[in-house]
This record gives structure tokens, sequence and C-alpha cells, in this order.
């Protein structure tokens, strides 16, 4: 079993509704599976694929890095800071 | 690796920046020079006009990164100290949202070292603002920060 605590901020945590939550996976799985589970769960949150990047333990990692229990996986939209 | 020099400072705050003070902390006596930037909230955005602003941040994640432009900065650039500090929360107009201070022995360095720091950071710190009009709100347009390029194949499960 994998349990990852998941993150959305900005305009992805208003589509999400929320910006925490956990999953679990029984099998081996990717952060792109972990969007995929989430686009399922909110349709609009599909719509916003392309313009999302994602992190892994605070790191900012590519779309098919493989899920470890534990890890903090962050969904980050274009960031604005400044 | 290098290691952060233990009287640089990087900060998110959710009180004004006292930018007088950063200054203060950064000035040695063996540098010639400090570049500041002031990075504050506009009265308008895409013609309509800014009511006020609000930051949300991953600061842990917002914190690291920012340390990272001070690592990057210390191995680019013959800089001493540096200032990097980032305003969370509700900002009015005019108020500091970010403030960078670089300290130098000369001005070429820190000129350069702090352009790079603020440009880094609006590229790569998970910090997000969402800007209220008198008819609404949104979140700004913002930049996608680079990220590694696919994981190396791993080896197929036996």
């Amino acid at each position: 079993m994998i349990r990852v605590t998941v993150l959305f901020f900005g305009r992805l945590k208003d589509v999400a509704g929320h910006g925490e939550d956990s999953a679990e996976f029984s099998d081996a799985a990717t952060i792109e599976q972990l969007f995929a589970l989430y686009a399922a769960r909110y349709p609009e949150l599909a719509k916003y694929r392309s313009s999302v990047v994602a992190s892994r333990n605070q790191e900012f990692a590519a779309w098919d890095t493989p899920l470890r229990s534990g890890d903090e996986v962050a969904f980050l939209p274009p960031v604005s800071g400044g | 690796m290098v290691t952060l020099p233990h009287d640089d400072i990087y900060q998110l705050v959710r009180e004004p920046i006292d930018m007088a003070a950063q200054i203060r902390l950064v000035r040695a006596p063996e540098d010639g020079a400090i570049v500041t930037f002031d990075g504050f909230v506009r009265n308008q955005s895409h013609n309509r006009a800014t009511l006020y602003l609000d930051y949300e941040a991953y600061e842990s994640m917002a914190l690291a990164k920012m340390q990272e432009i001070g690592i990057q900065i210390h191995e680019k650039y013959r800089i001493h100290r540096v200032a990097m500090v980032h305003r969370l929360g509700r900002l009015e107009i005019g108020e500091t949202s970010v403030f960078i201070a670089v300290s130098a022995p000369h001005r070429a360095a820190a000129f350069d070292a702090c352009r790079f720091a603020i440009d880094t950071l609006k590229r790569t710190v998970p910090i997000w603002k969402k800007e209220y009009f008198e008819d609404g709100a949104v979140w700004a347009d913002g930049e996608l920060p680079p990220v590694p390029a696919a994981t190396p194949r791993a080896k197929p499960a036996s």
C-alpha cells in the first residue's frame, strides 16, 4: 500500500475545493496517475494539466516519478510571486 | 556542497517588511556596495484598478527554493551577504511584497546577483498572488517553473 499526502495550491485549490488530501494506491503509481485520480474526481482539474507542475517532497518532479509511501506531492499552478 | 553563510536571511513574513533593517543586516565593513530590489503592489493590472493582493505560498518549499537561489548567487557572483524576504497574506497598494538586498565588495556583482535572484524567484519559488478588483478576483498569470525531464526508465519489474 502506498499512501501519499497531496497538496493543491492557487487556482488548483479552488478547483479541488481543498488544499490537502491523502491518497492510497495498492500498486506502484506515478505522479501522473495521482493527478489522473483527482482529475477523475474533479473534471475541471483536467483542464489545467498542461499548466501544472508537480513536486515530490518539495522538489520539482517529472510526471513519471514513482510514488513512495509517505511522499508529499504538490500540484502547483504557474507561480506568481514577487 | 556549498552551505549558506549564517548571516544571510531568507524569510516568509506576514507583517510589513522593514527594509532599512534588512539593509543594515547585510551591510559590513568589508563591503563597498549594496543593491536592493523592492517589489511592491501596483495599483492596476492589465488596465483594471487593483484593490489589493493576497499572496499564498507552499511555505516549506518556497523557503527551500529561496535558499537555493542564495546558494546559486553565492556560487556565481562575488557577493557577501543576502537578505531575501517575501511577504504573504493581504497586501495593499504600495506595500512591499518582496525585498532583496545583496552586499558585495564591488557593485557589479551586487547588481548582477540581485537581478538574478529576483528573476529566479519569480520563475521558481512556489508563491501565488490573487488580484482583487471591484468586480471580482483572479489568480495572477504566472510562470511555469522548469521541471526535470522524465526520470530515467527504471528496470521493468520482474
